[in-house]
């Protein structure tokens, strides 16, 4: 995977917290410090699983959902005026995590 | 889902978050990884704020920093997202979290939305789960998911075309296991 957050995160193992860091490298150069601290806020890499879901993804599969009133109105709807919760329901295999 | 909010959002920088709660080991299920990992983020692209800098720094211990505990993590979220126009966050198959994971999850959740309607959650799951939605978003948003059968047509071609031994089958037959397929599969 290419992207630049990976670079950024690219802590391949998931139990290696920052508990264990110095802290005096903390203060060191900005660059470092912004990544242990991006590190520091979760183990976990969405970001990976994410690449494996895009590249296995299927052009124009699920893309009806984009185009329905309610998804359409729950990404653009001013602040009050939609619940903030969309749920999207089905049985394993019907496409709900690879619609793009 | 995650992408073309990524690519409608882009022009107005808002930042698009996801989560994919399937093959997440127990022990990685907290509450506070999964809250950390969507706000990470959320702030990766700009300035991380001062407010979870200064949370860093709070975490700092003798021998080492502790990690981040889960009030102090919904804060920052609460904060974060207070400074953002707008937020997506994608959960995807939050069915596959052990329950009482999930319930943490959804509660966090429920707090961070009460606080702010500026996020915008997407919830993926199994039909299983409906009545927790229910408990935890009274007013959620629900659609129903079943591939259409333009999806099932394109899955079938590409199928097809993988197909390691295509003399096997006759023109005929392809055609009718792309028409049938999908016709039969939508009347279920």
């Amino acid at each position: 995977m290419s992207s630049g957050r990976q670079q950024v995160i690219g802590n391949t193992n998931p139990s290696n917290s920052l508990n264990h860091l110095n802290i005096t490298n903390i203060a060191a150069e900005p660059g470092a410090r912004r990544d242990r601290m991006l590190r520091w806020l979760s183990p976990l890499e969405p970001e990976e699983r994410h690449q494996s879901v895009r590249t296995d993804r299927l052009d124009g599969v699920g893309n009806w959902v984009l185009k329905t009133r309610e998804f359409k109105k729950w990404r653009d709807a001013e602040d009050g005026c939609v619940s903030p919760v969309l749920y999207c329901y089905g049985n394993p295999g019907v496409g709900k995590t690879y619609t793009r | 889902m995650i992408d073309s909010l990524s690519d409608h959002a882009r022009r107005k920088t808002t930042p698009v978050a996801g989560l994919y709660c399937d093959f997440l080991p127990q022990q990685e299920q907290s509450t506070v990884s999964m809250l950390g990992a969507i706000l990470r983020q959320l702030v990766s692209r700009g300035e991380i704020p001062e407010h979870i800098w200064g949370n860093l720094e709070r975490a700092k211990e003798p021998f080492g920093i502790r990690s981040p505990l889960l009030p102090d993590m919904v804060e920052n979220l609460n904060k974060t997202i207070a400074s953002l126009q707008r937020a997506y966050v994608c959960i995807d198959a939050v069915d596959e979290l052990a329950p009482k994971h999930r319930r943490d999850l959804l509660g966090s959740l429920q707090a961070i939305v009460r606080a702010s309607p500026k996020m915008r959650i997407l919830i993926t799951g199994r039909p299983r789960i409906d009545d927790e939605i229910l408990e935890f978003f009274i007013k959620a948003v629900w659609i129903p998911i079943s591939p259409s059968q333009d999806d099932i047509k394109s899955y079938l071609e590409m199928r097809l075309k993988g197909d390691t031994t295509p003399k096997a089958m006759d023109g005929q037959l392809r055609a009718d296991i792309t028409r049938v397929i999908p016709e039969k599969a939508s009347e279920m």
